[in-house]
């Protein structure tokens, strides 16, 4: 098979690890502008969903927006937002900008809809006997919902993270840096390896991504909802997703 | 619009009873593939019409189809049997040939590779039209810096942001013609790399994220920005003139001299204002690519 020896020529090749525009650079423009998509994502989506979950108003709305979220395509909200964005900057908000509201807009929906349906799925035997106890309802979400609820959260924001980590890719096609440059250049110059090389890198990252924050969420599971000898176990109430 | 292709339609069945009628050779449908712009899918369109026009039936599932890193394995192995191509990029890029800016020179040595590429290609007539790489800036920056050819761009490369075709770091018409012809580094200026003749390549000229574009000389961009096409001063561009490119078994099928005179006498009116005309039509005017290609026709006697 030469597009496997291709490929390993080129992943192995010490020209493509060192310099500009080699994989190390690409690995920190990906990582940098999908930290930095996942941030806005989680700041906007997390209070959104927590708020709906615990006063149980605003779903239907919410399901919308989220719908609506998924159901548009990244090349497409690229494609409308770009225009208003380079209005902004002309280097930035033709190169960057259109990426990060694309993976912004897909990563809303998993970690609002997760955020919403945790706290929605705490045992409400646990919330009553908070509120009894008198506690006011900021404590009820913080010291309660929250802490029950936190690996159904988790799960969200990892099922975001890593659809972030793939559309950051498209963001080569308009110029924007990333392991993508290597899918479209590799397209364009006719460079199998540089092309399978690319996807490697990408598929590697998004596995690495979906790794990082499962390991995450097992690790987020309250002491005191683990059962004995096992890390994790189904919490009652909360549907896993 | 409806009715248009209606009559068309019509047009083409009488044409076809027509045909039957008078025999002639067998006429099995002829599987069609271009590459994805639109200038490149209205002249696949065009000899899909002509063809139709005769009686052929075409399969038009590969026009649009994809870089020639798609199309060029799909002619191979027989997915498709035509497919119109800039034979100068089509030399240099496709098939690792040298372009020169002498079409004829072009086409043999391009027919000489492909006689041996799928069982053997057949490079048919190639249009007067040339479509040329070319580097475009907006007015004002062509006013700034005096700039009326790429050797004007030499001095000032570094004040200038550039967008240059995705190959062109290992593509020698492009950034080896820029160092060694005019001493344009592109390792150093400040570059993106968007693809060619693209509307994210024309937007990023006309939103200012970049100053040097490189665009199709045809784009109709061009025209209605009212930019600055730059002259390729030391005629380091390869002559892009399009030819259908056809594979031997399916000419091995028809009546060979019919089916060639068909393609050649539509290739011959194809000159340069009219592919920049049949290009804007379809991507400034947002005509659909059948009636730009019918209406051409039309008008030079093609079909009724």
């Amino acid at each position: 098979m030469t597009l496997v020896s291709d490929t390993l020529t080129w992943l192995t090749d010490p020209a493509n690890w060192t310099g500009p525009g080699a994989i190390p650079q690409r690995l920190i423009e990906h990582l940098g502008l999908s930290a930095i998509a996942l941030a806005v994502a989680l700041v906007i989506a997390l209070p959104a969903g927590l708020a709906i979950g615990h006063t149980r108003r605003g779903s239907a709305l919410a399901a919308v927006l989220a719908n609506i979220g998924r159901s548009v395509p990244s090349l497409a909200v690229i494609g409308i937002v770009l225009p208003l964005t380079v209005m902004i900057d002309p280097q930035l908000g033709f190169k960057v900008y259109p990426t990060l509201v694309a993976m912004v807009v897909l990563a809303i929906p998993p970690i609002l809809v997760n955020a919403e349906a945790g706290v929605v799925g705490v045992d409400p035997d646990l919330t009553e006997a908070a509120r009894g106890t008198g506690m006011r309802e900021v404590q009820v979400l913080a010291g309660i919902e929250i802490p029950v609820s936190l690996p159904v959260i988790v799960a969200g924001v990892r099922s975001g993270a890593t659809q972030i980590v793939a559309t950051m890719t498209l963001g080569a096609i308009f110029g924007g840096g990333g392991l993508g440059r290597y899918l479209v250049e590799g397209i364009a110059q006719n460079d199998d390896g540089k092309i399978f090389g690319g996807v490697v890198l990408v598929a590697a990252l998004a596995l690495a991504t979906e790794a990082a924050f499962a390991r995450l969420q097992r690790a987020l599971v309250s002491p005191g909802l683990r059962a004995p000898g096992g890390d994790t176990a189904p919490v009652p109430g909360i549907a896993e997703t | 619009m409806r009715m248009i292709r209606t009559l068309a339609l019509g047009a083409s069945l009488l044409v076809l009873f027509g045909a039957c009628t008078t025999g002639g050779g067998s006429k099995p449908t002829v599987k069609i593939g271009s590459v994805g712009f639109d200038e490149a899918r209205v002249v696949a369109e065009i000899y899909a019409q002509a063809l139709e026009a005769d009686g052929y039936t075409v399969d038009r599932a590969g026009i649009g189809l994809g870089a020639r890193k798609v199309l060029l394995p799909a002619l191979e192995s027989g997915q498709i049997d035509l497919q119109p191509e800039y034979i100068g990029s089509g030399l240099a890029s496709g098939y690792g040939g040298t372009s020169t800016n002498d079409p004829a020179k072009n086409k043999a040595d391009l027919q000489a590779i492909l006689d041996t590429k799928g069982g053997g290609i057949t490079v048919l007539d190639y249009t007067p039209a040339q479509d040329t790489n070319a580097l475009v800036v907006r007015k004002e920056t062509a006013d700034q810096y005096n700039l009326k050819t790429w050797g004007d761009l030499a001095a000032v490369q570094g004040d200038l942001k550039w967008a240059l075709a995705t190959d062109c770091p290992t593509n020698p018409l492009c950034a080896g013609a820029l160092k060694d012809d005019y001493g344009i580094d592109t390792a150093t200026i400040d570059l993106t790399l968007l693809d060619a003749c693209s509307t994210p390549m024309a937007d990023a000229l006309l939103q200012g994220t970049v100053d040097v574009a490189e665009l199709c000389s045809t784009g109709p961009e061009i025209i209605v920005n009212n930019w600055v096409r730059l002259e390729d001063d030391k005629g380091t561009q390869p002559a892009d003139n399009i030819a259908p490119l056809v594979r031997n078994d399916y000419l091995a099928k028809v009546d060979k001299a019919a089916f060639e005179k068909i393609l050649n006498d539509v290739s011959a009116k194809i000159d340069t204002p009219t592919l920049a005309q049949l290009y804007y039509d379809v991507a400034i005017g947002n005509k659909d690519i059948k009636d730009v290609a019918s209406a051409w026709l039309k008008a030079n006697g093609f079909v009724q």
